[in-house]
């Protein structure tokens, strides 16, 4: 049985039942927000906003020191500048994954390319002759994401953009048991989380099987009307509260970022 | 112009006692030889003296040493037992010792199987390094557990061709450590069944019971352009190095074991 976890009446009463979506016309659709012990797995489409719907759902980072960003796409810069842009909260944790594998895999698999090139030049075979053991810095990043997501404490809310970068990795069945794992310390700690996933070549069984772990489905689209973009975000599920499926359009404003269009369309 | 009769090739002396003599003065220049021994027969014991040898040598030679089944800091910590043996010759880079290991994570192939690619990149690399620090002798130990990462028997041909080709034009004289279970003569003197055929020679090592002993023996099967005695003969790994007397035929019929003659 699942350890139990004794929660501070006052934490109760200041973090409530459910969370914001950082998008308050989002919340009132959704009936408040999101209940507290929501993971939350979000189908993208490329250019859909999706990347700016992770960050801003940590917006209200109710406790900045347990609230975590991990990107795999994006670099700090970058993440601090639109934080920053739109005044959101910079004293949460952010990981960039794919920056960091950028610096030391990639970084090596650079060298490796140049040396099978161009070949070795006589300092490199001397540092070669006097190496005697093989740097060590393969790095399983799922695990270190899901021990950092392990390691929030009660009441957290953490995103994880985009499940992408391990699925194209890892073998998807370890993924998906990392996704679950994840699903029970959010349950256990009234935490929220947001995995992203891009609908582009994912896997329908993978797609069926995050579906299936988590407590709410939204899938970010983009089509082209005319000459425009329009993007929306379908709720397609919602436990136990079927009132709150819905097809949200959206548009992106520079005061508030995602604002879902509440005035209903007539055909 | 020489006469055939009189043409012979020139030799790389191997300096390890006995061992010339067998080969009437050495292994033919640039020739691939395949030194494959079962295990504790002084195969590496033998190679790493070949190398010191040419490093010690009256006009010193550069040497490589690939070392794929033991880490370089075990060999070389094994290997300072020698007398014959002085770590300045690693250091000063006369004798450079390169771990596969690191070779392979350098071109990015630490992994568990090579493609024609990686099997390219690996011969290149090897002919690069021997190339640019002018070695030669050269020592790979072992191919056996370098072939472990070529699934395919035409693969394997290949590198092991391409590479012997290679070394011989780069005047680099090579000797392939080969681990195989029995040394006995229906055994075959390889792992995978090519390195024997491709090789310019075949030194077989191995253990041999004589009156409850067990000895261990060195025999030359195949040398590629010199004569060479084929007798068995009995290996004594000294602090000096490696010794090698002609082991006598006596004593034949009491090796029920191995079935050899003397």
């Amino acid at each position: 049985m699942a350890r139990k976890i004794e929660f501070d009446p006052e934490d109760e009463e200041f973090f409530g039942k459910v969370g914001s979506f950082g998008v308050p016309k989002f919340d009132n659709e959704m009936h408040g927000g999101v209940p507290r012990g929501f993971m939350m797995v979000a189908f993208t489409d490329t250019g859909s906003g999706s990347e700016l719907f992770a960050k801003q759902f940590t917006s209200p980072a109710e406790e900045a020191e347990n609230t975590l960003y991990i990107s795999t796409n994006e670099g700090q810069q970058e993440i601090i500048r639109i934080f920053q842009k739109y005044d959101w909260p910079l004293d949460i944790s952010v990981r960039t994954i794919g920056e960091e594998y950028n610096s030391t895999v990639l970084e090596r698999e650079l060298l490796a390319s140049r040396y099978r090139l161009e070949g070795f030049r006589l300092d490199d075979i001397r540092r070669l002759a006097q190496t005697r053991f093989v740097d060590d810095n393969t790095q399983d990043y799922l695990t270190e994401v899901t021990n950092e997501v392990m390691a929030l404490g009660p009441y957290f809310r953490a995103v994880i953009d985009s499940l992408d970068f391990f699925l194209q990795r890892e073998d998807p069945a370890r993924v998906i048991a990392m996704v679950r794992m994840l699903q029970a310390h959010v349950q256990l700690n009234r935490g929220l989380l947001l995995v992203s996933v891009s609908t582009n070549g994912l896997d329908p069984t993978v797609k069926q099987e995050l579906a299936s772990i988590a407590d709410m489905v939204l899938s970010f689209q983009v089509r082209t009307i005319g000459t425009d973009f329009e993007t929306s975000m379908i709720v397609s599920k919602f436990r136990n509260a079927p009132e709150n499926l819905k097809i949200l359009v959206f548009r992106v404003t520079p005061e508030e970022g995602i604002t879902p269009e509440t005035v209903e369309r007539i055909a | 112009m020489q006469s055939t009769s009189n043409y012979t090739r020139d030799r790389c002396v191997t300096g390890i006692h006995g061992l010339d003599e067998i080969l009437r003065g050495g292994i033919p220049h640039g020739s691939t030889v395949l030194a494959a021994g079962t295990c504790g027969s002084g195969k590496t014991t033998l190679a790493m003296e070949f190398l010191v040898r040419g490093a010690l040598a009256k006009f010193p030679e550069s040497c490589a040493h690939f070392t794929a089944t033991e880490p370089s800091i075990k060999l070389l910590e094994n290997i300072r037992q020698y007398a014959f043996f002085d770590m300045k010759m690693v250091d000063s880079g006369k004798i450079n010792v390169f771990d596969m290991d690191v070779l392979y994570s350098w071109l990015g192939l630490d992994k568990a199987s090579f493609d024609l690619d990686d099997v390219h990149a690996l011969i290149k690399a090897i002919i690069n390094i021997v190339h640019e620090i002018g070695a030669t002798r050269l020592v790979i130990d072992s191919v056996t557990t370098l072939c472990y990462k070529i699934k395919s028997e035409q693969l394997i041909r290949d590198f092991l061709f391409t590479l012997g080709k290679k070394l011989a034009s780069l005047g680099c004289t090579t000797i392939l450590i080969s681990e195989i279970t029995s040394a006995t003569e229906n055994a075959h003197w390889s792992s995978f069944g090519v390195e024997e055929a491709i090789a310019d020679g075949i030194i077989v090592m191995g253990d041999v019971e004589r009156m409850g002993h067990l000895l261990r023996f060195l025999q030359v099967v195949k040398m590629r352009g010199t004569s060479h005695s084929r007798a068995k003969h009995a290996i004594e790994l000294t602090p000096l190095g490696v010794m090698l007397t002609p082991m006598l035929k006596w004593g034949a019929q009491h090796d029920k074991t191995n079935k050899v003659g003397g």
